[in-house]
């Protein structure tokens, strides 16, 4: 499955050459990228009707808002969810850029040190699916705020996404640190 | 590996995730009302009363007096025009101390009855009163000083009837303001919030308002 990377450069040593992850979790990670990208663009050029529709769907919703009808009162509530919907919107941006880097770094070190198979691919796909959904935590937190309040909002996008990504990609950052240490240790 | 991998997996859900997980902090900016009067009070004090009137008629101050002149004391916005026209800065301050307290005191009259009148769970109800809270004090806590230069029991009189809404939403035993060096109280020993008492205090600090407003629409006393 993983490839030496030098292996079109010419002949190299296989026991110190770096290896490639499969191709699907290049394709995630670029992807993953490029959906940070095309997020943070969007951002910026529809900011005015992002906006727009966040408030009105508040709006549509006063109970869930705190909403009192009292526009000194109202006003800052808005304020405060359109702050938040705003910095979810970012959080994505830039978890998103990041964590694709991440998981392409990481997957190559698993790919190179991880020697038993299966441990290898249940690295990877942790690795790279915890990598890629984490950052959509950010998105669904921003899609919920409007509809379920800042507070729920995040604990639905916790528990959905953040949780279960965010956690497979930490466990399988302490297993490929446990490997590299064993590696270190018995060289 | 696999069972490291587990407990790994597992460590992340048994902690406390809200309170872990980080989303940023929001800071409440002014609104375009307060900015307005921080504007056109920071000119009066340099003695430009050219630019502050410039920023009076141009602002949301003016907007404001205007759409709610029918709760204001009236001739608001003729009296503040014509005092920075006049470069009289005290009645300039008099005129928006006024402005300020008949906000504060409508939002504590609208706080009063919104909650007497709610069926909410306690949980909401207590969210409003904090809503109004703040609300009342973003407004108030700019023309305190002024308050208290012209009228200190008044301006007492607020602060404790404030700091006893908040005791009530905070779920304190007693107010802060009566035993101001007994620091935050602990956790175990705070009631539950309770809202149903907040109508009291907010009856007060309108009445107090009210008083403020009658004894201040004329001109210069000071009893302090």
């Amino acid at each position: 499955m993983s490839r030496p990377i030098a292996d079109r450069a010419g002949p190299t040593d296989p026991a110190t050459a770096w290896r490639l992850p499969p191709r699907w979790v290049l394709l995630v990670a670029v992807l993953l990228i490029a959906c940070a990208e095309v997020g943070g663009a969007s951002m910026a050029r529809f900011k005015v009707e992002l906006t727009r529709w966040a408030r009105s769907v508040a709006l549509d919703r006063p109970a869930v808002h705190g909403l009192v009808g009292v526009r000194d009162v109202d006003e800052r509530i808005l304020d405060e969810m359109l702050v938040k919907f705003d910095a979810g919107l970012r959080l994505f941006h830039m978890h998103a850029e990041g964590m694709g880097l991440v998981i392409l770094a990481t997957t190559t070190v698993a790919a190179t040190l991880v020697r038993a198979a299966g441990a290898r691919r249940a690295l990877i796909l942790l690795l790279t699916a915890g990598g890629a959904g984490y950052p959509l935590g950010y998105l669904v937190w921003s899609w919920l705020i409007p509809y379920h309040g800042i507070e729920r909002g995040k604990a639905i996008a916790e528990w959905l996404v953040w949780i279960p990504f965010g956690g497979a990609a930490i466990a399988a950052l302490w297993g490929l640190a446990i490997v590299v240490a064993a590696r270190v240790a018995g060289r | 590996m696999i069972g490291v991998l587990l407990a790994l997996a597992v460590a992340p859900v048994v902690t406390v995730p809200a309170a872990a997980h980080h989303v940023g902090t929001y800071t409440p900016k002014d609104n375009a009302v307060t900015t307005n009067f921080k504007q056109v009070k920071f000119s009066v004090q340099a003695k430009k009363f050219d630019v502050a009137l410039r920023l009076f008629e141009t602002g949301a101050l003016r907007a404001t007096m205007r759409a709610q002149a029918a709760t204001l004391p009236p001739g608001l916005e003729d009296g503040t025009r014509a005092a920075l026209s006049a470069g009289a800065g005290a009645e300039v301050e008099r005129l928006l101390m006024l402005f300020f307290v008949a906000l504060a005191r409508d939002l504590a009259l609208e706080a009063e009855r919104q909650l007497a009148a709610s069926t909410a769970s306690v949980e909401a109800r207590t969210a409003m009163g904090q809503k109004f809270l703040e609300a009342i004090w973003r407004y108030y806590n700019l023309v305190d000083f002024a308050v208290s230069m012209r009228d200190s029991k008044t301006s007492a009189a607020v602060r404790l009837a404030f700091d006893e809404a908040e005791g009530y939403i905070r779920g304190t035993a007693a107010p802060a303001a009566l035993n101001p060096c007994a620091g935050a109280k602990p956790a175990v020993g705070r009631a539950a919030p309770d809202p149903a008492k907040l109508c009291e205090p907010l009856r007060r600090i309108a009445q107090v308002l009210s008083t403020l407003i009658e004894a201040a629409s004329t001109p210069a006393r000071r009893n302090s």
